[in-house]
């Protein structure tokens, strides 16, 4: 495959796919920040000091609970409508759903490592 | 919209029909485990007055951090199976998301094959060492 692209990068991010688009990428992000947090996990569980540290780190663990939290749910309403294929009529009202549970969860998940690296 | 859907047998039996089966299978044996998982660190959390994060990290850092839980040898044993059955879904599920995510950007076909070769053989790798060292803790 050549380098050149048909589509310039300014014309992609300005692809105005709204919700579904924004979910499918999101869940790309999401996978890879996973793939990089099992591989620490794997590192930190061998022993290798600087991944314990990593792991312990409030910032890394926001990082991965934002786009792992949503690559979960995602996952979950994809999982789902994949399954029950007469509920992809309603797949807008899906992603609403999903959005809220999203930001329900997510923001009590930040909350929490937010409080615990203030030393509350 | 009217839902489209392709019966299974018209699907055919290739790769890639076989891992998005394998991907969808294995992220329901992950909500399950991770339903389990919880249910069964609130319970210990109840018995043992301990915190509910304390017990997922004895569970999943067993080399790392001296487990209360070790007392009840049956706990241990259960907690251990858990999280080398939970390791071994989550790769088994990365594999293929991985692999998706490479198909789109590289086409040719000795790309594809050798991402497959690389992303699988580090996958088995990965959980072999994760398992040793999760079940010798």
């Amino acid at each position: 495959m050549g380098l050149k692209r048909d589509v310039s990068l300014s014309s992609a991010l300005g692809y105005k796919g709204q919700g579904p688009y924004l979910t499918y990428i999101l869940h790309r992000i999401g996978g890879s920040a996973l793939f990089i947090f099992f591989t620490v996990y794997i590192l930190s569980l061998v022993g290798v000091d600087s991944m314990q540290a990593l792991m312990s780190n409030w910032i890394f663990q926001i990082i991965v609970l934002v786009f792992g939290l949503f690559h979960a749910i995602n996952g979950l309403r994809i999982t789902i409508l994949d399954l029950s294929p007469k509920l992809i009529e309603h797949f807008r009202t899906a992603i609403n759903i999903e959005w809220v549970a999203y930001v329900l969860v997510a923001g009590f998940a930040v909350f929490v490592v937010l409080q615990n690296a203030m030393g509350g | 919209m009217a839902a489209r859907t392709l019966p299974i047998k018209k699907r055919g039996f290739s790769f890639e029909v076989f891992m998005w089966a394998f991907t969808r299978f294995t992220v329901i044996a992950m909500y399950g485990l991770i339903l389990a998982g919880i249910i069964g660190a609130l319970i210990a959390s109840a018995r043992t007055g301990a915190n509910f994060a304390d017990i997922l990290y004895w569970s999943f850092f067993p080399n790392l951090a001296e487990s209360p839980l070790g007392k009840n040898f049956g706990m241990i044993i259960l907690a251990k199976l858990m999280v080398i059955a939970f390791v071994l879904v989550v790769c088994g599920h990365g594999v293929h998301g991985v692999l998706e995510i490479w198909d789109d950007y590289v086409t040719s076909e000795s790309g594809r094959r050798w991402a497959r070769y690389i992303v699988i053989s580090y996958a088995v790798a990965a959980s072999l060492a994760a398992m040793y060292i999760i079940w010798i803790a």
